[in-house]
């Protein structure tokens, strides 16, 4: 589903990655972990195509990154949901709007729309919220209303940028619960955490970075 | 309704963004005014000139004791040239009858001719599309050729000054008319682009979720459209509030005023002129969306 190969990026002569090779299968569920720097945020960047590769080749749900013409990119962005490290909501618009336009772009009729946001807004706790404003959530809110429009959709590929950096631990153990349901269904997860705690014991491939270096691999 | 979103997008955004929209409409509505007015002007001075022909004629003086054959000649002659619509024969009897009934108050001005000063000539009317002064200009020079002709007249300056006057008044307005759309479409130009940076961050996130160019797009679109629309309906009523409470009630107290042609018909035409306008300035305004 992902595949890496001897991909490197910088930013201004600094090495965010450095010759990066690794798969990640149809279904799996991936850590990402290593400290502040390490590269989490640029690797997602790069399947998303928020980014492009200095170096190497990327290949993502049999898409070649370096054969797509730009018209491609947003019919591929369209298979990956996304739950940004700053959420990316927009502030002028009701919870329910922001699920929804994930669904918008995709052209979905307002009755299923309707009928998927609230499922959506079920599964993180926060069909309450519906119609409440984004700056009137806690922060714990906000990340799972981005998680919310992540899954609404229903990708073949999750990627979570520190989807639990800002809540509790009990919503943290929730937000994990959930992604692994969204797995169990056959949808392909990268998690990017520096948190050990949220794959300790989980079972799951983790990919270990250290300044823009691949340094290891274990299971959690 | 999917294809409903991006309208209500663009309200949303209209009403958020009242008073930069507002202002951008009058604008726009200003310019489209003085463009039509100055369109008025132009059709108008168009159907002023159109009339010029019938009135217009050339005068050929014939010299004195010419024979019955050199007249002829100089008829045929005048009649075969490509420019000439009629040829009238007006013998000096007659040319004096027609003066003197011209001058009929003040008759005693020609109380002291003891003979007919007045020559023969012939009144040469040319085709309506042949009217102007490079034609009657070459025309004289074709016809001063023939033997028996003295004189033509034409009133060849005021005729160039009539057509100079009205080359220069179609070439001010044709520039005036694209300075000003030129201007409206960078008004409105502005305003989305001035939208469109506000939004920045909300485009990129659009981008980020898979938004295609014309999902993004559809609402600056529209919103353009909008503005340029309202701008086009409210000259309308400007341009129908000066037809009706200026030109029609002047109309009926000054003579002059009821020879103002006004095409209501085409006036029409200015909230979709406006839409035009809104949509060219927003498209341009958007430019190329790059992923």
């Amino acid at each position: 589903m992902i595949h890496f190969q001897e991909v490197s990026k910088h930013y201004n002569n600094q090495t965010a990655l450095r010759k990066i090779t690794f798969s990640v299968e149809k279904g799996d569920l991936v850590f990402i972990t290593g400290q502040s720097g390490s590269g989490k945020t640029t690797l997602l960047k790069l399947i998303y195509l928020a980014e492009k590769p200095d170096e190497g080749n990327i290949s993502i749900a049999g898409w070649e990154i370096e054969k797509l013409k730009e018209s491609d990119i947003p019919v591929l962005r369209r298979n990956i949901g996304v739950v940004f490290q700053d959420f990316r909501l927009l502030n002028n618009r009701s919870v329910f709007e922001n699920v929804a336009l994930a669904l918008r772009i995709r052209g979905v009729n307002d009755k299923e729309l309707k009928i998927r946001v609230f499922e959506s807004l079920k599964i993180v706790n926060l069909r309450h919220r519906a119609d409440s404003y984004i700056d009137e959530l806690s922060g714990g809110e906000q990340q799972r209303v981005a998680i919310a429009r992540a899954i609404v959709s229903e990708p073949t590929i999750i990627l979570a940028d520190e989807p639990t950096g800002n809540v509790d631990p009990d919503t943290s153990t929730g937000i994990i619960r959930t992604l692994n349901d969204i797995n169990a269904r056959g949808v392909t997860i990268l998690i990017a955490t520096h948190n050990r705690e949220l794959f300790r014991h989980s079972g799951r491939r983790v990919l270990r970075l250290d300044h823009g270096d691949l340094t290891g691999e274990e299971i959690g | 309704m999917a294809f409903l979103y991006p309208f209500r997008v663009a309200v949303r955004s209209i009403l958020h963004e009242k008073w930069i929209n507002l202002l951008s409409i009058l604008t726009i509505a200003a310019g489209i005014l003085f463009t039509a007015i100055t369109v008025l002007c132009l059709y108008n001075g168009d159907v002023a000139t159109k009339k010029l022909p019938e009135k217009f004629s050339m005068m050929l003086y014939l010299k004195d004791n010419l024979s019955q054959e050199d007249l002829e000649n100089i008829m045929n002659t005048t009649k075969k040239d490509e420019a000439v619509k009629a040829v009238k024969y007006i013998p000096k009897d007659k040319a004096l009858e027609e003066l003197k009934s011209t001058v009929k108050d003040t008759e005693y001005i020609l109380d002291g001719l003891d003979e007919n000063p007045l020559p023969d000539s012939i009144e040469v009317k040319l085709k309506d599309e042949a009217v102007g002064p490079e034609t009657a200009k070459k025309l004289t020079s074709d016809l001063m050729k023939i033997n028996g002709i003295n004189e033509i007249e034409y009133g060849e300056k005021f005729l160039a000054s009539i057509y100079s006057l009205i080359v220069g008044m179609k070439s001010i307005g044709i520039i005036f008319v694209v300075i000003m759309s030129a201007g409206m479409i960078f008004v409105c130009y502005s305003t989305v682009k001035i939208l469109f940076y506000r939004k920045n961050r909300e485009i990129e996130t659009y981008k980020l979720l898979g938004a295609t160019r014309g999902f993004i797009r559809a609402p600056f679109i529209i919103e353009g459209a909008v503005i340029g629309f309202c701008g086009g309906l409210l000259s309308l009523g400007g341009i129908l509030s000066l037809y009706y409470i200026v030109i029609f009630r002047l109309s009926q107290t000054i003579p002059l005023f009821n020879a103002i042609v006004f095409p209501i018909n085409i006036s029409l035409f200015l909230p979709l002129a406006g839409l035009l306008i809104g949509i060219t300035g927003a498209a341009i305004a958007i430019g190329r969306i790059r992923y």
